[in-house]
């Protein structure tokens, strides 16, 4: 990461061979389709190497701070509706599947961590799990939410904070 | 700060950490985060379930070009900033661009090799002319380089499925280059061609096809500099002296 903040293409090179495949897969579960996904890929790595020097490692690893600003780069894209003839279309199940091949040691482990973290969403109340996958997967804000579920928004909060405060519980003792 | 105020703002830690806030409720959320340090605690607390989200998602493999065009990219504004460092450089910036093109070009396709050809050439040529007027500076210029992608507006009842993006280099006044998506190819006597719109003008920048796969990219030569937008439109081969139909693609600038 020292010699990306210094401006050597060829780190910044590897640093998306390292995290472009995660970036980009978010950017799709988020949009729901591969032209709008790179689009957004193209769009937070691009911004990334501009604001390369504001990375502080002490904050977080690299690929949480990658994976943080590709997910606002989507949700701009969301916001912008973009989107939002083909999340119908997705909605509709026509969605287009383009799933990595499970073909490496890497690829395999990370297809295991997605499915025990989603296994630990899934755990969660169903009210809960879904106010937390409106908002970060489907870029919605509180109030959307609430008119979506036709619930208040004090609820939606409260149930946006209970369901992180179980899945943190829950995925400490995964990890444990 | 008063216990009412912390009550009402704490109520926001999960809608904060998802994103689901408004700009406004963000910002004074963000605002109230800097005193608090009950809702800091929270929020630390909190952060690692967010952080776990996207791990949930199955993998999927992002498309080649998607690398190419952004290490272009990349590698025309690093050269171009490693130009500016020095106004003396000047024919050794030309080397690093010829450099920087001969790498952006290995395994690219032919239309994106000639827009990153586009973009470098061109960016030596203002640059040179720059150096040769640069009053201030001469040593290290720590600023990171600045390429910018901003996206289309795209008119969905004619190009439905199209998309795209304007990639600007870090000097606005060496052009752009405008990258698409989704648009049908045209018959043979028809191409797509750029515009740039500047203060009620519409000068012609390039004019470039799609194959099958609907992708496309080309030039905006001029500088953006006060422009107020780039377009799009189809129009007769070879090239229109004005546009025919509104525009297609369009970035406000």
């Amino acid at each position: 990461m020292h010699l990306v903040q210094e401006g050597d293409p060829r780190a910044f090179e590897l640093l998306y061979d390292r995290h472009g495949g995660p970036a980009f897969s978010l950017a799709y579960r988020m949009v729901g389709n591969r032209v709008t996904a790179e689009d957004v890929s193209q769009e937070a790595f691009l911004s990334i190497w501009r604001s390369r020097a504001r990375y502080q490692a002490d904050r977080g690893s690299v690929r949480t701070w990658v994976l943080g600003i590709v997910h606002h780069r989507a949700i701009d894209a969301l916001r912008r509706n973009l989107v939002h003839e083909k999340r119908r279309s997705s909605a509709e199940g026509i969605e287009e599947r383009f799933e990595a091949k499970e073909t490496t040691p890497g690829e395999a482990a990370r297809r295991e961590e997605a499915r025990s973290v989603r296994t630990a969403l899934e755990d969660l109340p169903d009210e809960q799990t879904r106010v937390i996958e409106l908002a970060y997967f489907g870029g919605f804000s509180h109030s959307q939410i609430a008119d979506m579920l036709e619930m208040p928004i004090g609820t939606v909060k409260g149930r946006m904070r209970l369901g992180l405060d179980k899945l943190r519980r829950t995925l400490a003792g995964v990890a444990a | 700060m008063s216990v009412e105020r912390h009550h009402v703002q704490e109520e926001n830690v999960g809608a904060y950490l998802l994103s689901a806030l408004t700009e406004i409720e963000q910002r004074t959320f963000e605002q109230h985060l800097d005193d608090c340090p009950v809702c800091q605690d929270e929020v630390d607390r909190l952060r690692p379930a967010v952080h776990a989200l996207p791990r949930s998602v199955d993998p999927v493999d992002p498309p080649a070009r998607l690398k190419t065009s952004l290490m272009a990219a990349v590698k025309a504004g690093a050269t171009e900033a490693a130009g500016e460092a020095s106004r003396h450089g000047m024919a050794r910036r030309v080397r690093e661009r010829i450099a920087g093109l001969n790498d952006a070009l290995m395994g690219m396709r032919p239309g994106v090799a000639w827009v990153a050809a586009s973009i470098v050439l061109l960016t030596g040529v203002l640059a040179g002319a720059t150096g040769l007027y640069a009053i201030s500076g001469g040593g290290t210029d720590d600023a990171p380089p600045q390429v910018e992608a901003v996206s289309a507006k795209v008119d969905k009842t004619r190009v439905p499925n199209a998309s795209g993006s304007l990639v600007v280099p870090a000097d606005a006044r060496n052009g752009a280059v405008m990258r698409v998506h989704g648009l049908p190819t045209l018959e043979n006597d028809s191409v797509y061609q750029v515009w740039l719109e500047r203060r009620g003008e519409v000068i012609s920048q390039s004019t470039f096809t799609v194959g099958e796969d609907g992708e496309g990219a080309a030039a905006v030569t001029d500088s953006l500099e006060s422009a107020d937008a780039v377009m799009i439109t189809r129009e007769r081969a070879p090239e229109a002296k004005a546009p025919t139909e509104d525009s297609i693609v369009r970035v406000a600038l």
